[in-house]
């Protein structure tokens, strides 16, 4: 007897059925067969493609790998981990962790700052308006270390366009007190229109209703940014923030354009170490090391910033006090 | 059985299912990744011998016969160069040309500018790339690249008949200069011992140039001692008018030590390193040395550019043409060729700089030399050796050297005969000056594997007394860190 699951019952589409004689085009069964499989191999390549530098480096910082040692390299366990965090040793970590960190806080609360602000002017949809939006994005255009190479010449002391303009005469941007602040300010100068549009992206999406009836209740701008709109795009900002902060943590080409890392250690971030060790001087290992540790900061840093993201967003749609 | 499949896409007795496709190309992938990782893990074996030097005499070896151009016609080999006058000017006479019709060999080459040159060809040798036969190196970079292997010793290729023009005569390159590509490895050890590691192309000492149209003005003459050199760049500086008495480089780069500073270094006492009990003992913080570099601090800061701790060559040359810096203490090819038919033509000069309180003249040199790299297809060695030795023999040097741009030639021969007829009096002084220092010209660094490193902190260290830092403080910490990183490996 025939029953009802021999044959699978497809629902009722209303499409036209296949002319009769003339029977439906069948996909070979082993290519039906294969079709999942091929579909996840970007997604398996992905992983493997992320996971296997990861893995490598994880591994060097275990061993003594360098230049010197390319044909007789070995485990050495948590050795370069010590040397990095031994403070007063000569590779002691400190000083460009204190950099990275103090970099990347600078810089975002600047840029959120002034994001925040521009994408409030922004907001008010008048002609220059629109067209400072236009214009607001072309830094966001340039690769960082093509505006860090020409923002050096600006700095230029003897015939930078800055003294020039503000008539500062020689006034030294790059000296060890100021070099690490004007590196912030090209940062500033880049990344500041990421956080505005994202900003303004997260204002002209809120709902009219509340702001047009606190305005009939009388609320000023004010109160009605503080009460209102603040905590509505909160949301929008932390990720703004998330964004800069994990990216400044990870800063290396504009100090490393701009002044090579110094003067002195002025300037130098993990990133810049790291790529002097890994790169210019052949000690892998310990260049591993300072990107191991640098990895396990944004991570931390990371997880701590989406769940106060996560809570941000779960108060602003109102599923908690 | 109920046949009823509720993803049609995967059928019951395919032989295959879901699960295990994708644990096959798990342990598929596992593998694949595997294999680079073990050897990453040092577990393999082997897997660095690809880098490994070692090869070198087997392939030279394997030329017999007598000496002929033409052995490895129909090659094609490849070059990493970086754009500089020597470059320009093989370019501008179409030298690979006639190379090309010499040898039967094709060359082709990729630029990478200088900035990121060494990056670039570090990150190449590193990987044990086959890209490129030839690249151009400085003689520090042997340092480095030498021990783990990366570089072809050419001295079996020098000394087989077969493969080397018996017209070539290695002897006739500048000995300083033939010591600085040869090197041992062992630390302690002097240059001038062990593989010959690179062939010198083009090199620069380090001297003065200077603006002779405002000296001839004023009536007076480069300083002859270090002190009267302070003393006249300090005079001739004028933050009002813009100008300022001496340019050389500050960046916090290993370049900053090399030329001016490690000259004049050398000149007043000054030695990097010393080797006692087996161990390199940092000396830059000797009393001679201290004294010299608060000197050179002061100076840039007195009488230097006031953004003194980004200048690198092209900025510190480019205010001698512009007219703002009346001296600059760097490479002389970076001051010869450059300034030919612009404005400055004709309105420098040259002077050897200050000699040392003994009448020293120990100069810093720079060489771009040539070298091949060790993981080089071995079909291409004999066609790569033929192109370095046609490119640093008399007849191409000599015919570069005719057009004006190429800057000091490493043959003697080369310099005694086409150059010096090709300069002309365009370059009052530049002569004199060459051969007043080219006795005492040579690499007046300790070779050690962690040059870069080493030079850089240094650099780093100018700076910090530049900004102010006490000198003697600020040098005994970078002579302590430096032990610990020539010492650890």
């Amino acid at each position: 007897m025939s029953s009802m699951l021999d044959e699978p019952v497809l629902p009722d589409t209303g499409a036209t059925p296949p002319p009769p004689g003339k029977p439906p085009v069948q996909v070979p069964k082993w290519r039906r067969d294969l079709r999942p499989y091929l579909l996840s191999v970007p997604a398996v390549a992905l992983i493997i493609g992320i996971l296997y530098p990861f893995v490598i480096g994880v591994i060097f910082a275990f061993q003594n790998y360098s230049a010197q040692t390319t044909r007789n390299r070995r485990f050495i366990g948590f050795e370069n981990f010590q040397q990095v965090l031994t403070p007063g040793g000569t590779f002691f970590i400190g000083h460009a962790a204190w950099v990275t960190v103090y970099y990347a806080v600078l810089a975002t609360v600047i840029e959120t700052v002034l994001g925040v602000g521009i994408a409030l002017l922004l907001n008010r949809s008048t002609i220059i308006g629109r067209i400072f939006e236009k214009v607001l994005i072309l830094p966001l255009m340039i690769a960082p270390a093509i505006a860090a190479l020409a923002w050096k010449f600006m700095y230029n002391a003897d015939f930078g366009v800055l003294n020039h303009v503000l008539g500062l005469g020689t006034f030294n941007w790059l000296s060890a007190d100021t070099a690490l602040y004007s590196a912030v300010l090209v940062d500033v100068w880049i990344y500041t229109p990421f956080v505005a549009i994202l900003v303004l992206a997260g204002i002209r999406s809120l709902p009219r209703e509340p702001f047009e009836a606190s305005s009939v209740d009388g609320a000023g701008p004010v109160y009605m940014f503080r009460r209102l709109m603040l905590p509505l795009i909160w949301p929008y900002i932390l990720v703004a923030v998330i964004f800069r902060f994990m990216d400044c943590l990870k800063i290396f080409d504009i100090p490393q354009v701009l002044t090579g890392g110094g003067p002195g250690d002025a300037t130098t971030t993990l990133q810049v170490s790291a790529f002097k060790d890994l790169i210019n001087n052949g000690q892998y290992s310990r260049g591993a090391t300072y990107m191991f540790i640098l990895w396990i900061i944004v991570f931390i840093t990371a997880r701590v910033l989406v769940g106060v993201l996560g809570r941000a967003q779960r108060r602003a749609a109102g599923a908690e006090d | 059985m109920n046949r009823f499949d509720p993803n049609p896409l995967i059928r019951p007795g395919s032989g295959l299912s879901r699960r295990s496709m994708l644990k096959a190309m798990g342990l598929g992938g596992a593998l694949a990744a595997s294999v680079p990782l073990l050897s990453a893990c040092g577990l393999t074996g082997g897997g660095d011998d690809a880098a490994g030097g070692g090869s070198s005499s087997a392939a030279a070896g394997d030329v017999t016969g007598d000496f002929d151009w033409k052995k490895a016609s129909g090659t094609t080999i490849r070059l990493l160069r970086t754009p500089h006058p020597y470059v320009s000017t093989f370019d501008q006479m179409g030298l690979y040309k006639e190379f090309t019709e010499l040898t039967g060999i094709t060359v082709e080459y990729d630029d990478v500018p200088e900035a990121d040159y060494f990056t670039k060809l570090t990150s190449e040798l590193q990987g044990a790339s086959s890209a490129h036969d030839v690249f151009m190196t400085g003689a520090y970079f042997i340092w480095q690249y030498g021990p783990p292997g990366w570089m072809e010793d050419l001295q079996p290729w020098l000394d087989n008949t077969s493969a080397t023009s018996p017209e070539y005569d290695f002897d006739d390159i500048f000995e300083g200069l033939r010591t600085s590509t040869r090197w041992d490895f062992q630390k302690g050890s002097a240059l001038g011992t062990g593989g010959q590691w690179a062939i010198p192309w083009g090199f620069e000492t380090n001297v003065i140039c200077y603006n002779k149209e405002v000296f001839d003005a004023k009536g007076i003459k480069p300083a002859e001692t270090f002190d009267d050199l302070i003393q006249l760049s300090t005079d001739l500086t004028d933050r009002s008018a813009g100008t300022y008495g001496i340019s050389y480089r500050g960046s916090k780069s290993w370049a900053t030590i090399h030329p001016g500073f490690m000259t004049q270094f050398t000149r007043e006492g000054g030695k990097d390193f010393s080797f006692t009990d087996g161990k390199l003992v940092p000396t830059m913080n000797s009393d001679a040395a201290v004294t010299f570099t608060q000197k050179w601090a002061d100076l840039a800061k007195n009488a230097g550019p006031s953004g003194w701790t980004s200048y690198e060559y092209p900025q510190a040359t480019q205010d001698l043409a512009d007219g703002k810096a009346m001296m600059v203490y760097d490479a002389d090819s970076a001051t010869y060729p450059k300034w030919k038919g612009t404005a400055v033509a004709g309105k420098l000069g040259w002077h050897p700089g200050p000699a040392g309180p003994d009448g020293s003249y120990g100069t810093n040199l720079w060489t771009w030399s040539l070298a091949m790299n060790s993981a080089a297809k071995p079909e291409n060695k004999l066609a790569a050796w033929l192109f370095i030795q046609w490119a640093t023999g008399k007849d191409a040097l000599s015919k570069a050297a005719t057009s004006g741009n190429f800057a000091d030639p490493v043959r003697q021969t080369v310099f005694d005969g086409a150059f010096k007829t090709s300069i002309g009096t365009e370059y009052p002084g530049y002569l004199e000056t060459f051969e007043k220092v080219i006795g005492s010209t040579k690499i007046q660094f300790t070779p050690q594997t962690q040059f870069f490193a080493t030079t850089e902190d240094w650099a780093g260290a100018l700076q910090d007394i530049y900004g102010g830092q006490d000198a003697k403080t600020r040098l005994d910490a970078l002579a302590s860190a430096t032990a610990d990183k020539v010492n650890q490996a």
